[in-house]
């Protein structure tokens, strides 16, 4: 493996439903990056249960552990530091990876350093798979979009560690939004990549969904367009001839493509043009896109086409790294511990742990 | 995020050890490792089920060589670690001394048993030492009994604000709203975490079991290594009484993945 100058950093993740565990240098090369995913945990219930997650931490963290340790095939001897994420996220499934690492941290008398999770989306962008040749990092001053089913929001970097809120979502997550569209369409959790796979289908798409822009503002609100699109989606199932409330009555295939296309432009449109209009503003000299909702296609793609009209390079990082996993808090929690900053006994969860602060 | 006041080296341990007050130079004991026993070293036994939190400290013949506890509400994860550090400095004993982890699994309040399991796993798994899950229900029993109580016993914990949890005869049932326990005449009861909402006598011997917990918890984790029988690291999870709320059942497995490409 090319070496890369810097310290190799142990990384626990647990704020959500991913337990992840990776171990990164230099704040960059993955050596091994494992996550053990709850989605099919929670398919029965269509989204998170807070106590489902948090047991299923405590039952997988030495697994994935043990996975990601024998993948790098490392020694404490080459570990300079552990990470942990300390929020935001669900109190009990912080809890798990916290109080793990700071076991691990004392018996090896190993620096730990406590990682604002949305600052990992932000880092995911300079993550280098095992293997991969070296790329150029994301250029500053840049502009952030972090779109997931728990974040959404836009944030400027001038440097590293140095964040400054542009908006955020009002109320719902952007992939809230679409785990709840996905379930009136009849699509199943989680909602983002049905509803995506449903859309390509689309022959018709004369259905618009409305825009909350919200003025001039960066944040984002989506309760506005899931009502929208619980009116339109009963309309059209009237039409069908198809009762209010029989889940096993579905819409025609053609009818929730074209519904399920015209709620991800209106997402997409929304997401992307405030987007691009920030990095403008803000003399931007590249953009990351980051978190699960990250991973979708269209969102990529309209918002490649729009920074590369502007001479911007878009970073997205690999859906994998975009989603919840270890390897993102390994690479900022590589740059806080060279930043000097060391946490102790004390360190505890801080569900509801702002990015504008820092971690 | 702030830099931490009392970690200045940047290590966990460093100076937490240095400045551990209690007695500096109590001197360490030669730990006793019975023929046959694969765990050699000190036990450490922590239990964070109930409102007061337990550190112990025990050797692999089961007797229980000092503890700690302290009234831990809800800050159970910004005090344990501290204090299994101060427990092991009074006895000058490195954390690599240690030969194995004890920990009670309840039933009790979930934030507190997902700190004490959690911290046991990564004690156990830093250390490569073996794990052993003791349910807290059965070693305060136990400890109930040592206190000379008359047995048959049963014990009662709190579940939240208004439910109770029964534990007897090896079995844990909860107790909704105001239900009472069915018992055999005769049963001894016994109250944890419950003043006000069970019998004096009751929390008497609660308060009675919980000051015999530590050694319970070492003696009966040091007969469990002894006999070979640790558990799977992996697998060690709090007693849970309940499923979680709107959960009918758990369908579906947890998707496992090396990493999602
Ligand atoms: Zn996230």
């Amino acid at each position: 493996m090319r070496p890369i100058s810097g310290p190799l950093v142990l990384a626990l993740e647990s704020s959500c439903d991913e337990t992840g565990v990776a171990l990164v240098e230099g704040g960059r090369r993955i050596h091994a990056n494992v996550v053990a995913s709850q989605v099919a945990l929670h398919a029965p219930t269509g989204g998170i249960v807070p106590e489902v997650a948090a047991r299923a931490h405590l039952r997988w963290i030495v697994p994935v552990l043990d996975e990601a340790w024998q993948a790098a095939g490392v020694g404490w001897g080459d570990v300079a530091a552990i990470a942990v994420t300390r929020g935001p996220g669900l109190a009990g499934s912080l809890l798990v990876g916290i109080n793990f690492a700071k076991a691990l941290a004392y018996v090896h008398e190993k620096p730990l350093v406590g990682v604002n999770h949305l600052e990992g989306h932000l880092y995911a962008a300079w993550l280098l798979d095992p293997g991969e040749p070296g790329k150029p990092e994301p250029v500053f001053p840049l502009v952030a979009l972090i779109v997931s089913g728990g974040h959404t929001f836009l944030v400027e970097m001038r440097d590293h560690l140095g964040y400054r809120l542009l908006g955020e979502t009002v109320d719902d997550a952007a992939g809230e939004a679409f785990d709840k569209v996905g379930r009136l369409l009849g699509l199943g959790y989680p909602g983002g990549p049905a509803i995506m796979a449903a859309a390509a289908g689309a022959t018709r798409r004369d259905v618009v969904f409305p825009r909350a822009w919200l003025g001039d503002s960066y944040d984002f609100s989506f309760s506005g367009l899931k009502t929208a699109a619980r009116r339109i989606i009963a309309a059209a199932r009237a039409d069908e001839g198809l009762s209010a409330d029989d889940p096993d009555a579905r819409l025609s295939e053609a009818t929730t493509a074209e519904l399920a296309y015209g709620f991800q432009e209106s997402v997409v449109d929304v997401l992307a043009t405030k987007t691009i209009r920030a990095a403008v503003a803000t003399g931007a000299r590249s953009i990351i896109l980051g978190g699960g909702v990250a991973a979708n296609r269209v969102l990529r793609e309209r918002l490649a086409a729009e920074a590369e009209a502007r001479r911007l390079p878009l970073v997205v990082p690999r859906p994998g790294l975009c989603t919840d996993n270890g390897a993102m808090i390994g690479a900022a929690g590589a740059r806080r511990f060279e930043a000097g900053e060391r946490a102790g006994y004390e360190l505890d969860a801080r569900p509801s742990l702002p990015l504008a602060t820092g971690a | 995020m702030s830099r931490s006041a009392t970690s200045g080296g940047g290590r966990l341990a460093g100076p937490g050890r240095a400045t551990a007050p209690g007695p500096a130079s109590a001197p360490a004991p030669t730990p006793t490792a019975l023929p046959g026993v694969s765990a050699r070293g000190w036990i450490l036994a922590l239990d964070t089920a109930s409102s007061t939190a337990l550190v112990a400290l025990g050797d692999t013949a089961g007797r229980l060589i000092d503890e700690r506890t302290w009234r831990a509400g809800y800050r159970h994860g910004e005090e344990l670690l501290r204090r299994i550090d101060e427990l092991l400095a009074s006895h000058s004993l490195p954390v690599s001394a240690l030969g194995a982890i004890v920990a009670g699994t309840g039933p009790g309040a979930f934030t507190g048993l997902r700190v004490g399991l959690a911290t046991a796993k990564g004690l156990a798994w830093g250390l490569g030492r073996p794990l052993v899950g003791v349910p807290t229900g059965e070693a305060l029993l136990a400890a109930t009994a040592e206190a000379g109580a008359r047995p048959p016993l049963a014990l009662l914990l709190p579940a939240g604000s208004s439910d109770r949890v029964l534990v007897r005869d090896g079995s844990v049932l909860l107790l909704t709203g105001g239900v009472e326990p069915d018992l055999p005449a005769g049963t001894t009861l016994v109250a944890v975490d419950l003043d006000g909402r069970a019998p004096e006598a009751a929390s008497s011997l609660g308060r009675a079991a919980l000051a015999g917990l530590g050694a319970v918890l070492v003696r009966l984790g040091a007969a469990r290594l002894a006999a070979g029988e640790p558990d799977d690291l992996a697998r060690v999870v709090p007693e849970y009484v309940t499923l979680p709320r709107g959960v009918r059942e758990q369908g579906g497995e947890v998707a496992w993945s090396r990493d999602h490409r």
